[in-house]
């Protein structure tokens, strides 16, 4: 097997890894659609639903995937407490730096909290089964990073199927492309605002547990993260659920591979070089024209 | 004194430091055509705005069925029964016509009934049933306009107001539309129309207002104002001359 053996294994990290990023990037596609921010403080988040998930597990001995439930059941609480306490007036006024601001706030807000609850220092979750593999044609597939692909897909599988099945999903999609035209439908932006939220913030909480099963993570980790999912939106396109997935594991990709062949200085400088390009060429995203 | 639906009381509007109404008063009686007509910037399209609640007025009131609208938010105005169908349709380009005509019917009132609304919805405009799968935003100027006035009509509306509803279309279909809000009056909806065609829409108008920077400056029967010579000169004879 030799290099292409690696070579294949690299490809496999990259897309398991990529797959956070994508679903990081749905939450914040969404709530880019309706409200038109950037929520820059997904990363922090998704960092402060890993630490739950750490918390439930060496507290109280809850294994990551069952500590879901309460993570989901918590990150919906939340998602709607974000934005009836935070954005609900910025919105109302459109007023989008305000609204950047106060994700800005937030972000760093959680960052200090965390390090103060849970210290400076990069945790994980290590369970009894984390280490376990099997082996594909000589690859190597971590269990949990494959649990991680799987919820990934299963995430957004449902957040698509919620978009385009439900009167609530279409008038998120809606809102989206015309919010005085959906209020003069008699729809609330407030109510969809929150549901926006509701599902980015619930987004987090599944890419927080696989992060927190897969990989180290300490209180500001998360800022790169949420700019990692900036790129990966940009790849897949705004609006496209699948595109952000896809944009996200294209970006686990590239970032994992640089590091393979030029190193992971040279990888980070390449990931954001794409980003630029990305945006320069088809702002619209690698996959087609201005909308679904 | 035949049921006034909706009332418009000493409105005046403002967008920051521009006062874009002045003290309007107008009335449309449950069952006519209303038509506001005007030259561009007269304010019109701001009066729709401020009755469906997207504007706030800084003076005045606006009844409808006698009970106070001005502070309500859009979506409750929605739910009184007044549906605005703007400018420019404003359709949902991305979303097929069957969502666009389901987002119509989205408060809840309008919601138990879908089915109902949605076949009378299709039975007005046969085209939308065929092109229900199809996104909006590809279908022809004239499909997009039915599509804008069935979506309004599966709100189930006491009120339609309509902005500009023949811009951009051909004269054949500019002439199907005003048939067609003909037949929605006759199915007992009432209507509030902006039109630039004035000389076709006061011949459907039971009652007209004639708005002029910001001020109501004339009013009285659709045919009266037909007759009239001022607004022969002001309007009908403008539209071939100066803009």
């Amino acid at each position: 097997m030799g290099d292409f053996g690696l070579i294949s294994q690299v490809v496999v990290n990259g897309i398991l890894f990529g797959s956070m990023y994508g679903i990081a990037a749905i939450g914040l596609s969404l709530i880019f659609g309706t409200m038109r921010i950037v929520f820059i403080a997904q990363g922090a988040v998704i960092v402060l639903f890993a630490y739950f998930c750490f918390w439930l597990f060496s507290l109280l001995g809850i294994d990551p995937y069952l500590s879901l439930i309460p993570i989901i059941l918590a990150s919906l609480l939340l998602g709607a407490a974000f934005y009836y306490g935070l954005f609900k007036e910025a919105a109302a006024l459109k007023d989008r730096i305000g609204s950047l601001l106060i994700a800005v706030g937030l972000m760093f807000f959680l960052e200090n909290f965390m390090t103060v609850v849970w210290t400076p220092n990069p945790r994980a979750v290590v369970t009894s089964y984390g280490f376990y593999a099997f082996n594909i044609f000589g690859i190597h597939f971590t269990l949990t990073r494959v649990i991680g692909l799987l919820l990934a897909i299963l995430a957004t599988v449902g957040v698509s199927t919620f978009l385009r099945k439900t009167l609530m999903g279409t008038a998120v999609r809606a809102t989206s492309e015309d919010v005085e035209a959906s209020t003069l439908m008699g729809i609330n932006p407030n109510r969809v605002n929150a549901v926006t939220f509701v599902i980015g913030i619930g987004l987090a909480a599944i890419a927080g547990t696989t992060m927190a099963t897969t990989y180290s993570f300490d209180p500001v980790y998360g800022f790169d993260f949420a700019l990692k999912a900036l790129v990966a939106l940009t790849l897949g396109g705004i609006g496209r659920v699948y595109g952000a997935l896809l944009g996200g594991i294209i970006l686990g990709l590239i970032e994992l591979l640089g590091t393979f062949f030029v190193g992971a200085g040279w990888a980070q400088a390449i990931v954001f070089a794409v980003f630029l390009l990305a945006l320069i060429f088809r702002p619209y995203g690698l996959f087609g024209g201005a909308s679904e | 004194m035949a049921n006034q639906l909706l009332e418009v009381k000493n409105l005046d509007v403002w967008y920051g430091d521009f006062q874009v109404l002045r003290e309007v008063s107008l009335h449309v009686e449950e069952g006519t055509i209303v038509a506001l007509v005007g030259a561009n910037g007269a304010g019109k399209t701001t009066l729709l705005k401020t009755i469906s609640g997207l504007l706030q007025p800084r003076k005045g009131e606006i009844f409808f069925s006698g009970k106070p609208l001005h502070n309500l938010k859009p979506q409750d105005i929605v739910d009184r029964g007044i549906i605005h169908v703007p400018e420019g349709r404003r359709l949902f380009a991305s979303l097929t016509v069957l969502e666009n005509l389901r987002l119509g019917a989205y408060i809840r009132r309008a919601r138990i009934n879908f089915d109902e609304s949605l076949k009378r919805a299709y039975d007005l405009f046969p085209v939308l049933e065929k092109r229900k799968n199809q996104k909006a935003g590809t279908l022809s100027g004239g499909e997009q306009q039915m599509l804008a006035i069935g979506r309004a009509i599966m709100a189930q509306p006491k009120l339609i107001m309509l902005d500009e509803p023949s811009l951009g279309l051909s004269p054949i279909l500019v002439k199907t539309i005003f048939q067609l809000i003909s037949t929605l009056n006759e199915q007992k909806a009432t209507i509030l129309l902006i039109e630039q065609n004035i000389n076709q829409t006061l011949k459907i108008a039971h009652q007209a207002f004639v708005l002029k920077i910001g001020k109501i400056v004339m009013s009285g029967r659709g045919d009266e104002l037909l007759a009239n010579e001022e607004i022969r000169k002001a309007y009908i004879g403008e539209r071939a001359g100066k803009r």
